[in-house]
């Protein structure tokens, strides 16, 4: 293999890339309008009240009253029809009748809400009939390091180098394809690995700043913390994007149209996306559906990210998960190498 | 010393669903080292395949081919392309790379050649070094991709189709730098469905018409090789009969299209002032009076019956 043909390539694929003002919106700009937008709406904050209602009847008006102390439901009073429409519509998660044996709460139990409405209505209902009883105190959960979005931001580089790999890379092969390009350098002397390495290298340099921009904004801008060890965190990024390139390449190899390449991309990257652990952790899940989730490169580069990141994680502790993606990434190459096409 | 490409009964088919349709059929041609070889027929005429099997692009189904001496897939490909210069008949270089940038890649392909600059430099386009792919004309896209073919310092330069779709400016300025390279001592192998381009740049034109060499020759030869190598062009109403100007001596053929008629003449001084003196003895009027030289498109039509432009699929 020749340095200065890789060289070249690398520098290629660098300033085509980096000359595409899309192609950088897509990979630096949209990550971090994701992590704003997921980082507001899952701040840690108390519980919103959850809204009731009660049938205007005799006796509503003292139930009313026994509700009222508890900060956490929102009750109003309102006439028959209306508070059967508010209902239906799901403007309140339940309804309260008075008859004359006493109240009747009125939910539909599929509702997720409607189970909560009812414990706190009938806790309040049995504290103003028995006088406070003694309960445990609460705390919301807001440390660093066990909120959503910290759990979010690993996930997000882990993502985000995926896509890298996968659009970055395997798309730009097979547009290459399309226009003849890897025709033309076929009737060279360059060598596929060459090639190809050149390509992996090219990528590999707009890796690290991609998955760092995420980084930084999610530990400046969240307080998302950093505990571990920033060689293993540095590794991890290039190790991953490098497992995810190779996957990008495999895909791309044979390929000879766009429509190919975007169908195949999606149903390799879709499964991740929806098992990989980046939105929800993806421990708890069981049987099948959790092998399958351990077969993915994401899922342990999202967890190593986090054992570094979260869980002060050394290079030592995190050297199994980057054997394996290494392996991986090599796998994909190898198989690359061996089923690739010019035209 | 060998000669630059030298091929023998090339077969070469297509295959599409149960349709099978020949490309190369049975091809035999030599291309001397030193010379601007052109490969000239009709779209669909098996122009494209041969050349890409010279470049060794597409593997034939069956005969021999041997570049400046060596075989393809004989362990000899890096060598053969080491010492080859190809422009495809339709490339898109890297859109966000500039014309530097692209030449420097394809530079750093080559154990030796010319430098970038010198590349620049023959194709003119030394001002637009640093001008993005997108910004390019037709004609300026296709001298840089000449000039990456010649990155090398090629021994034998492949141009498919080079002028297809360029302005008469940058044709001629393509034919430039060809000539410049073969004065250089390079050879071409040159494919194109413009006579005028063969004409101009070829020292041996092959015409190829349904995967076969009909006619191989000098483009004058060629011509001289038709029974008679002018026309006369005359627009009547009215016309004396085809055995009427068959008599006249140097008429060798007529042909007639609507208030048009076209003479095949041996010479054009010899017929004239017996065509004139013809019409005038029948009292027909004459409207309008043209003459020109045979091309090859005649040779074309005359091998094969059938113009250039109008060739099938293949």
């Amino acid at each position: 293999m020749r340095w200065r043909v890789v060289r070249q390539v690398a520098r290629t694929a660098f300033v085509e890339f980096w000359r595409s003002p899309a192609a950088v919106f897509w990979t630096y700009g949209f990550p971090l309008i994701m992590a704003v937008v997921l980082g507001f709406a899952f701040q840690p904050a108390p519980p919103q009240p959850v809204p009731i209602a009660i049938v205007d009847a005799p006796g509503a008006n003292a139930v009313l009253m026994s509700l009222q102390p508890s900060e956490r439901l929102d009750v109003e009073l309102l006439d028959a029809v209306a508070a059967d429409q508010a209902l239906a519509r799901g403007r309140v998660a339940l309804l309260i009748k008075v008859d004359i044996d006493g109240p009747v709460l009125r939910s539909d139990p599929t509702r997720p809400e409607a189970e909560l409405a009812q414990l706190l209505v009938e806790r309040a209902l049995f504290e103003a009939r028995e006088g406070e009883v003694a309960s445990s105190r609460t705390e919301i959960e807001d440390r660093p390091g066990s909120r959503y979005i910290d759990f979010l931001i690993p996930g997000l580089i882990g993502l985000n180098l995926l896509g890298a790999g996968m659009w970055g890379v395997g798309f730009n092969l097979v547009q290459m394809r399309v226009q003849s390009l890897l025709r033309r350098i076929f009737v060279t002397p360059m060598r596929r690995s060459e090639f190809l390495a050149g390509y992996l290298l090219g990528r590999s340099i707009l890796v690290i700043p991609e998955a760092l921009v995420i980084l930084l904004f999610g530990v400046f801008l969240w307080g998302v913390p950093f505990r571990g060890s920033y060689l293993a965190a540095l590794l991890t990024i290039v190790i991953g994007g490098w497992a995810f390139t190779g996957i990008g390449v495999l895909c791309a190899s044979r390929a000879r149209t766009i429509e190919t390449i975007g169908g195949l991309m999606n149903a390799v990257q879709l499964p991740m996306w929806i098992l990989g652990g980046t939105f929800f952790a993806n421990e708890a899940l069981e049987g099948p559906v959790r092998w399958a989730a351990e077969g993915m490169p994401l899922t342990h580069v999202n967890r190593t990210l986090r054992d570094i990141m979260l869980e002060s994680a050394t290079l030592t502790d995190v050297a199994l998960p980057l054997a394996m993606l290494t392996g991986f990434g090599v796998l994909c190459f190898a198989l690359a190498m061996r089923l690739f096409r010019w035209q | 010393m060998t000669a630059a490409i030298e091929l023998a009964n090339l077969r070469k088919t297509y295959k599409k669903g149960r349709a099978e349709t020949v490309a190369v059929d049975g091809l035999d041609l030599v291309v001397e080292r030193g010379e601007v070889f052109g490969l000239l027929g009709p779209n669909g005429a098996g122009k494209t395949t041969t050349v890409e099997i010279c470049e060794g692009l597409t593997i034939p189904d069956s005969g021999d081919v041997n570049i400046l001496g060596r075989q393809w897939r004989k362990g000899d490909d890096d060598a053969i392309r080491a010492r080859i210069g190809v422009c495809l008949q339709e490339t898109k270089f890297h859109e966000n790379a500039n014309v530097r940038e692209v030449l420097e890649l394809f530079r750093s392909c080559f154990d030796s050649g010319r430098s970038v600059d010198d590349a620049l430099q023959l194709v003119s386009l030394e001002e637009k070094q640093d001008a993005r792919q997108k910004s390019l004309s037709g004609g300026q896209r296709q001298r840089l991709a000449v000039a990456a073919a010649l990155l090398g310092d090629p021994e034998l330069l492949f141009l498919d189709e080079p002028t297809t779709g360029l302005d008469p400016q940058s044709r001629r300025q393509l034919w430039d730098v060809v000539r410049d390279y073969q004065e250089q001592g390079g050879t071409v192998l040159l494919t194109t469905h413009y006579m005028e381009e063969a004409q101009q740049l070829c020292d041996r034109v092959a015409i190829v018409d349904r995967g076969k060499v009909v006619a191989l020759d000098s483009p004058t030869e060629l011509i001289k090789s038709l029974a008679a190598e002018h026309f006369v062009l005359i627009e009547c109403k009215t016309s004396p009969s085809d055995e009427d100007l068959l008599a006249v001596p140097e008429v060798v053929a007529v042909e007639r299209q609507t208030d048009r008629l076209e003479l095949t003449v041996q010479s054009v001084r010899g017929a004239l002032p017996l065509l004139l003196q013809l019409f005038s003895a029948r009292d027909i009027a004459i409207d309008g009076l043209s003459t020109r030289h045979a091309t090859l498109e005649d040779v074309f039509v005359h091998l094969t019956g059938h113009a250039l432009r109008d060739g099938g699929e293949a």
